[in-house]
């Protein structure tokens, strides 16, 4: 092995490592990729209110409005079952609140259909659909 | 005149649709007629309430940040289950819009009501406001309506409109401790239910399980300057009562498992002497897209921080 390749396999590795570190951070709502689709949140309405993107793509939603909303797909916190839909081995999430101006980011890893929606705001119609599709 | 028309409250509507000395005078027996005259009269001079079963229940909702929704004047759907059919009309008694909907101003097509003819603070039309807090300390001790009352309620609310104007109610030095045309329980009440059918309430607001509610009198201020006062102001922590678009709940649309919190500053004042309510606009300083002002406020609160302890105190008297 050559000292120049040791070399570039060792930054792959850092690169990778930072990859991985940056696709954790964005699933926790960190700003570190760019989104592959943004779904902002204007009145009690996610726009659009459904969005395709391919696994291993990240989503952005950003509160446009004046009020406080959650990105929520965990059917514990459902007032109606039907509005959370999730694949197969995938997890469920909640953006906890969002203030107006806030984002919230996650990567989907696993592709299928994700239905979810905003906590205080259910009620009133506030539901949204993600399509992943298998990675590019 | 049209456009001051449409922002009059139903009472004031109505005395229009009515029109002649004949059907003032139908007015006054509906008035007259408000399903709990006798309840209350039975109440009125209670100087020593029973106090509440299991003690009084403490109460504390706050909301720190974010936004709210904004009624405005707008046309309400009759919902059959609670206003009926022209056949056999229901909710009709009462101070129009604060109470029942006389039959004379509601619309009907195909043999069914449609909606009010003309707008009032419960429909579908709103706003949203940013900068919005929301405090509240009370207290229900007393169980029914009477002179007195150990209800307690500390009331404090603000929002903002986008011109950065602030908006302000404060509440309640004064309690309603017995109703006009139907019971205020003390002045506050908890699990209990409201509006619709129950005639409690105006029945433009859908049939609600209400977990806090109060009546009182306090002060309307814009800018920190009381605006209004002693004004009516009613408060509630209900079940969820908006649908698809935020549009007002009929009884068959209400969330059960979600709440929200409605503040009310009707546009009138009780008279207590007559038991009646009078037609009395709110000068909010809020100015609608039509150059007219917002003659009420009914703002809804829904991002709550809600606590409540049950028999902290002596439950006899």
């Amino acid at each position: 092995m050559s000292r120049r390749g040791a070399i570039a396999r060792a930054a792959a590795g850092v690169v990778a490592t930072l990859a991985a570190a940056v696709a954790l951070t964005a699933s926790d709502g960190g700003p570190s990729v760019e989104p592959g689709a943004l779904v902002t949140m204007v009145g009690v309405e996610f726009q659009p209110d459904s969005v395709v993107i391919h696994a291993g793509e990240t989503l952005e939603w950003r509160n446009d409005s004046k009020l406080t909303h959650t990105v929520t797909a965990d059917p514990e916190k459902a007032a109606v079952s039907e509005h959370v839909r999730l694949p197969e081995g995938a997890e469920t999430f909640d953006s906890g609140n969002l203030a107006p101006d806030e984002s919230y980011r996650r990567e989907f890893a696993v592709p299928g259909v994700y239905e979810y929606f905003c906590i205080p705001h259910e009620a009133a119609g506030m539901v949204g659909k993600i399509v992943v599709k298998p990675a590019k | 005149m049209r456009t001051r028309r449409t922002l009059m409250t139903a009472l004031a509507v109505t005395l229009t649709t009515f029109g002649t000395a004949h059907a003032q005078a139908d007015l006054e027996a509906l008035v007259e007629m408000a399903p709990y005259r006798g309840y209350l009269a039975a109440h009125a001079g209670l100087q020593d309430p029973p106090p509440l079963l299991g003690g009084p229940v403490t109460v504390e909702i706050s909301q720190d940040g974010g936004g709210v929704f904004v009624g405005l004047p707008d046309e309400r759907e009759l919902d059959p289950d609670v206003f009926g059919t022209p056949e056999m009309p229901r909710a009709f008694a009462g101070t129009p819009g604060i109470n029942g909907v006389p039959p004379p101003a509601r619309g009907i097509e195909g043999g069914r009501y449609t909606e009010m003819k003309t707008k009032s603070p419960f429909g579908d039309a709103h706003v949203t406001m940013g900068g919005a807090s929301l405090s509240i300390d009370a207290v229900d001790a007393t169980a029914v309506d009477g002179a007195n009352s150990d209800d307690r309620v500390s009331f404090q609310a603000t929002w903002e409109d986008d011109a950065g104007n602030a908006y302000a109610v404060r509440c309640c030095e004064m309690l309603a401790t017995r109703g006009v045309e139907f019971p205020t329980f003390g002045g506050v009440v908890t699990n209990h239910v409201l509006h619709g059918s129950t005639r409690i309430g105006t029945a433009l607001m859908p049939t609600e399980y209400v977990y806090f509610a109060f009546w009182g009198m306090g002060e309307v201020l814009k800018n920190g300057e009381v605006v209004a006062a002693p004004r009516l102001v009613h408060g509630m922590l209900t079940e969820y009562v908006r649908a698809e678009g935020y549009s007002l709940a009929s009884d068959r649309e209400v969330t059960p498992n979600r709440t929200h919190f409605h503040l009310m500053v009707p546009p009138m004042r009780p008279d207590m002497e007559a038991g009646r309510f009078v037609h009395e606009d709110v000068p909010t300083g809020f100015t609608l897209p039509n150059g007219m002002e917002l003659p009420f406020w009914h703002v809804m609160f829904e991002n709550l921080d809600v606590r409540a302890t049950r028999g902290g105190g002596t439950a006899g008297r």
